[in-house]
């Protein structure tokens, strides 16, 4: 038993072979208690998908990879808030851990994570002899510095959120604002809250328990920077990841260069470039067409369709959480009304919107946020179309001809809007008029989270509990439906410091319930990410988030 | 757009009357095939409601698996299994409301301008005439861009754009006539009847100067049904599920190469629109010319 | 001439100044902050609202656009630059110096070296447009204008009719469908890269072949509504009378009076080239001047947006000038007041 880094896994072994648990599950969970991927491959029978070293040898040396993709400016890794910003800086930066293209957590920089049986203290250790770019080692000093950077809000980092509820308090400044409401800020809550142990030892001391803390050291602005370069990122800059950036035009191009003392896999090939093709998609699939790009950061569902006829492409798809929910503000007349909310629901035709909106590329969600690849999912019924019974709750919340309203949404990406137009064609059979409102992309963050409905597209997590914290945790920061239910609240901390599998899944199943009964959101898919790359290229697997990681590819001449 | 300062429409003070306008336009092959495609569509776009078409926003998705023309679509469906003709059909309804009342307003506007600079002349005709240069100097573009992405996309920004960017050329049009015709016989002989200013520029004046400003409307239409046609392709243009031809052509070009279909006819809808008007406004404009 | 001029160059500072204050107050009705837009979604209120103090976005409107007129004519520093703000703005030039145009909270550069790269590669693309759309406008124009209501003019008049009526956005629709799709015969965008096999000047054919289309065409008309006014000129006809061969009366006189009045027109199509490279960048991915414009736009960058709408009204508002002189200088009777 003492072989094990936690004493919970011989017992998480046990419920694999009886059953209990599922083979993803297992993975999720053995390698979150500090077994390695490998390990727990090897006792769940398979071998890591991501251990790229056995077929170092097979992989073409050499050659450029061109992929398609905005150049947007990337000067603030911490702050970064889309992918493509992110799979520029994450071919020189990298981070502490890794979540696989299976969706599993594992060690990066860090050589394990060690999390004490309350959830409380976590302590995570560097690979030893990784160098920056000029020769100085990684220390557990960089590491504080960086974790510390994104804990403070003048950092504009994302990360924060995620570290809010065990790490980062919400506190008054005892400053007003001119509503006369006091202000409030927030920061660690202990200055031991990130605390060096060794030179390469970190403890993080968390004052609640959290089991997602290797997924949110993965969470995309969580680079690890060189200190020195005081947060700031560009040509040249420092790193210890497998390239360098050598040019850099905002809305042009970029250009990467591999390091030869690269302490991981790869890489394999002489140069990545990036080349922006704008906003307009069928620029890229001509670029495609024209062997201009080997391949694309992103391809929706129209675009695969007009691409998967090329002989020179291949599609690559990755089953994800990302989805997109309509999403009624509680706080709002007539979504306050639990009965409206659920007619909602009822009205959609889940099949035909992933159809219509999708091209088929994707599965029907349950109105819960809770994915089938999420390894706490508990499965519930789908809600099905039932127009009648919607007619009749929206009569007995005193709407018998329905209602009018408007649904924010914006004009791209186009799976966003079409999701919304064949939504709105459904609503209108329960006699719920909703007219579109598309706003620019800008306009549209400011009041994703206030007007009344809105569509709101949500990214891929590893773990269902990760973005119920976020969106619907009453007051969370992303909580855009001001949702508030205490006995959503009190399960949901429950279901975070839970780690017994029967006990988890039995909260997860109350949790997802309410969601599904109460909730705020009508939630008709998840969709399947996809990109295409000519057949040219190696080693490429489209990760459920859609980073890109070149170290790992290579192409034929 | 530079249409308002080019000398496309000749300025003749000899004026047709309306039975003689249409029919030197019957007579005129090149103005009849352009009232022949401007009277397709409106008439298309009037009869939308009546006509045995599928409403224009159903989505049928078995016709997705093949969205090609067929018996139930006869054009065709787009990406979201919606019917092609219908969706053509109700989108020259929009254009045909958007575009007419765009070029009212801002016909309206140029002509009050130009009566106005034209008849008093003098500080008046100055300050016009600066201000006119000052936003025709400005790229038309630019102000439907920034105009559009600021305030959002509708019926009522299309109008006040196209009227900024439009008025002040009608109003040079205007100008010049009334120039000319201010010293005719019967303007001096209202002068002394002692008819007041109003009547004078609204009865004695406006109405001679029909002919070019016909022409020019009918410019004025196709240029401002493309300009509403960018606005769509760049994501500008009215809010969805509306159809809207640019917005059609914007939301399907990604799939050209399998199903090109969904792409090119709203294209080839604004193309036979915009022509109408071209063709309407060169028969009409050499009519005058001809006298 | 010169009174002209400088009259001109005044009104051109005034155009200046109301173009920038309308665009100024246009963004006041923005909805989205600009602190929003530079965080993206996932930032908190009090992130946005400090960042918001920082850029110094909350200050009334009259004080943003006089600081932003202060900062261009390199009277005031740009208060942006300032390292306590903790922007990290940083301009090589620094941060007091006239034509300053300010940082782009886009790029986040300073908009100099934003909009001059972008503006030389629109140039390259309307420049070939123009090389192309003067011979070939005067090809149909003197063609079709030289004999009216013949055969060749309805023939090329109809054809330029047809042509103007394609919006670049359905001809580029067109255009790549043959010739990147259905015959691959040229790449389908055109982001200057080395990209493959294709070179540089491959790249310019279909962005320069969409502006050609829908711009000769109308120009093609202009020249031959002049062309045939001139014809119809009774020195013209007396010298054809007198046997004069029509080639030579057309080549020597009539030409050079036909194309007074079209030089004015083809001068003002810089202008119009504008609104045309903002649909043909966006389709062939071109890194210019027009996609950044529209990028700006929806982003509400307004000091790019302003530093765009400083330079295309001074593009305009020079050819304008350049072709008043050149109309007075091809025709001497015309003297402007």
């Amino acid at each position: 038993m003492s072989d094990f880094p936690h004493a919970k896994i011989p017992q998480l072994i046990q419920d694999l072979k009886s059953g209990k648990m599922h083979r993803r599950e297992f993975l999720r969970f053995a390698t979150l208690l500090g077994l390695s991927a490998t390990a727990a491959y090897g006792l769940a029978g398979g071998s890591d998908p991501l251990i790229g070293s056995a077929r170092a040898e097979e992989m073409p040396k050499g050659g450029t990879i061109r992929i398609g993709m905005r150049c947007q400016e990337i000067k603030n890794p911490h702050a970064s808030d889309f992918v493509e910003r992110t799979n520029v800086i994450r071919q020189v930066c990298e981070y502490l851990t890794i979540t696989g293209q299976d969706n599993i957590t594992r060690p990066y920089l860090l050589e394990k994570w060690e999390a004490s049986d309350d959830l409380k203290t976590w302590t995570i250790t560097l690979r030893s002899g990784i160098k920056w770019h000029d020769g100085r080692p990684l220390t557990a000093d960089d590491v504080v510095w960086n974790l510390k950077r994104v804990s403070d809000p003048a950092t504009g980092s994302s990360v924060l959120g995620l570290f809010t509820g065990y790490l980062v308090e919400n506190y008054e400044t005892g400053e007003k604002d001119d509503a006369g409401k006091p202000k409030t800020s927030s920061r660690l809550w202990s200055d031991k809250a990130i605390e060096k142990v060794d030179d390469l030892t970190v403890r993080l001391n968390c004052f609640a328990p959290q089991i997602g803390v290797p997924e949110h050291l993965f969470h995309y602005p969580m680079f690890i920077l060189d200190p020195k370069e005081n947060g700031v990122f560009g040509v040249g800059s420092n790193g210890t990841g497998p390239f360098d950036l050598t040019e850099y035009t905002v809305g042009k191009s970029g250009k990467l260069t591999p390091r030869k003392d690269y302490w991981g896999d790869g890489p394999y090939i002489d140069a990545l470039e990036f080349t922006d093709l704008g906003d307009n998609p069928s620029a890229a699939i001509s670029a495609m067409a024209s062997k201009q790009v080997d391949g694309l950061h992103e391809a929706d569902a129209l675009q695969i369709n007009a691409m998967k006829g090329f002989d020179h492409v291949a599609v690559y798809d990755a089953v994800t959480a990302q989805t997109g929910v309509a999403r009624m503000r509680q706080d709002n007349k007539p979504f306050d009304n639990p009965k409206v909310r659920l007619a909602m629901k009822l009205a959609c035709d889940r099949a035909k919107t992933v159809g219509a909106s999708l091209m088929g590329r994707g599965i029907v969600a349950e109105d819960h946020h809770v994915a089938p690849i999420h390894p706490e999912y508990a499965k519930l019924p789908t809600v099905e179309r039932n127009v009648e019974e919607a007619k009749k709750l929206l009569a007995e919340a005193g709407f018998p001809d329905g209602f009018d309203t408007e649904i924010v949404t914006r004009p791209d990406p186009a799976w966003e809007i079409n999701a919304v137009q064949a939504l709105v064609e459904q609503f209108k059979e329960i006699g719920v008029r909703a007219t579109i409102k598309s706003l620019p992309g800008s306009q549209y963050w400011d009041v994703w989270d206030k007007v009344p409905f809105s569509f709101t597209g949500w990214g891929h997590r590893p773990l269902g509990v990760m973005v119920l914290a976020l969106a619907y945790r009453t007051g969370a920061v992303w909580n855009e439906s001001g949702y508030s239910n205490p006995e959503f609240d009190k399960l949901l901390t429950e279901a975070e410091g839970t780690l017994d599998v029967e006990k988890r899944r039995a909260i997860m199943d109350k949790i997802e319930t309410i969601l599904q009964q109460d909730g705020p959101i009508v939630q008709p898919f998840w969709r399947t990410t996809s990109t295409v790359m000519d057949k040219r290229v190696k080693g490429f697997q489209q990760h459920p988030s859609q980073y890109l990681f070149a170290n790992q590819l290579a192409i034929t001449a | 757009m530079s249409v308002e300062v080019q000398p496309a429409v000749a300025v003749n003070p000899l004026q047709p009357s309306s039975r003689r306008l249409f029919r030197r336009v019957l007579r005129s092959p090149t103005a009849l095939t352009g009232l022949f495609l401007v009277a397709f569509w409106v008439v298309l776009a009037v009869l939308a409601p009546i006509l045995p078409i599928l409403p224009p926003n159903d989505q049928d998705m078995i016709a997705m698996g093949n969205p090609y023309p067929s018996a139930q679509h006869l054009l065709g469906t787009d990406v979201l299994g919606r019917d092609i003709l219908s969706r053509l059909i109700f989108g020259a309804r929009t254009v045909l409301q958007v575009a007419p009342l765009a070029v009212a307003v801002a016909m309206i506007v140029g002509i009050a301008i130009g009566l106005l600079a034209g008849y008093f002349g003098g500080w008046v005709d100055m300050l016009i005439g600066r201000l006119s240069d000052i936003v025709l100097a400005f790229p038309v573009i630019v102000l439907y861009v920034v105009l559009i992405s600021n305030v959002g996309p509708s019926v009522f920004n299309i109008v006040v754009a196209t009227t900024v960017a439009s008025a002040p050329g009608i109003g040079r049009i205007v100008r010049g006539l009334v120039l000319v015709l201010k010293h005719q016989g019967y303007v001096d002989a209202a002068k002394m009847r002692g008819e007041s200013t109003l009547h004078i520029m609204f009865v004695e004046i406006l109405p001679n100067c029909r002919g070019p400003l016909i022409v020019d409307a009918c410019l004025r239409l196709g240029y401002t049904i493309i300009t509403i046609g960018i606005l769509g392709f760049l994501g500008l243009g009215l809010p969805p599920p509306t159809p809207d031809w640019g917005g059609m052509v914007r939301e399907t070009t990604t799939v050209i190469n399998i199903w090109p279909h969904m792409s090119l006819i709203p294209s080839g809808a604004i193309v036979s629109l915009v022509l109408g008007f071209n063709l309407l406004a060169d028969g009409i404009g050499e009519g005058n010319k001809q006298r | 001439m010169l009174r002209f001029i400088a009259g001109r160059l005044v009104l051109l500072f005034v155009t200046l100044l109301a173009a920038s204050v309308v665009v100024f107050s246009i963004s006041e009705f923005s909805p989205g902050s600009v602190a929003r837009k530079s965080l993206g979604p996932y930032a908190s209120q009090e992130q946005v609202e400090s960042l918001t103090k920082r850029l110094k976005a909350d200050d009334p409107l009259p004080l943003r656009y006089v600081r932003w007129l202060g900062v261009l004519a390199g009277v005031i520093d740009d208060p942006l630059q300032d390292p306590a703000t903790g922007l990290d703005f940083h301009d090589p030039r620094g941060s007091r110096y006239f034509g300053n145009l300010g940082y782009s909270t886009l790029y986040k550069m300073p908009v100099n070296d934003v909009i001059w790269d972008r503006l030389g590669n629109t140039a390259i693309l309307a420049g070939l447009a123009f090389a192309f759309i003067i011979p070939l406008s005067m090809i149909f124009g003197v063609l079709s204008g030289m004999r009216e209501g013949s055969k060749t003019d309805r023939t090329l008049s109809t054809l330029s009719i047809v042509l103007t009526s394609i919006p670049e956005f359905a001809s580029s629709v067109f255009l790549v469908t043959l010739f990147v799709i259905l015959l691959p015969l040229l790449p389908g965008t055109s982001p200057l890269t080395e990209s493959g096999q294709w070179s540089m000047a491959s790249q310019l054919i279909l962005p320069v072949a969409v502006l050609v289309i829908y711009d000769f065409g109308y120009v093609a008309r202009m020249i031959r509504i002049s062309m045939v006014e001139v014809m119809e000129k009774p020195y013209i006809r007396t010298a054809i009378l007198k046997g004069l061969s029509p080639r030579r009366v057309i080549m020597r006189h009539a030409l050079r009076n036909a194309m007074i009045a079209p030089f004015t027109v083809l001068l003002l199509q810089v202008n119009f080239l504008v609104s045309g490279v903002v649909v043909t960048e966006l389709v062939f991915a071109y890194p210019g001047f027009g996609r950044m414009l529209l990028e700006a736009s929806l982003f509400g960058d307004i000091t790019l947006i302003e530093a765009a709408t400083l330079i295309t009204v001074t593009v305009a508002v020079v050819t304008q000038l350049l072709g008043d002189i050149g109309y007075m200088l091809l025709n001497p009777q015309v003297r402007i007041d």
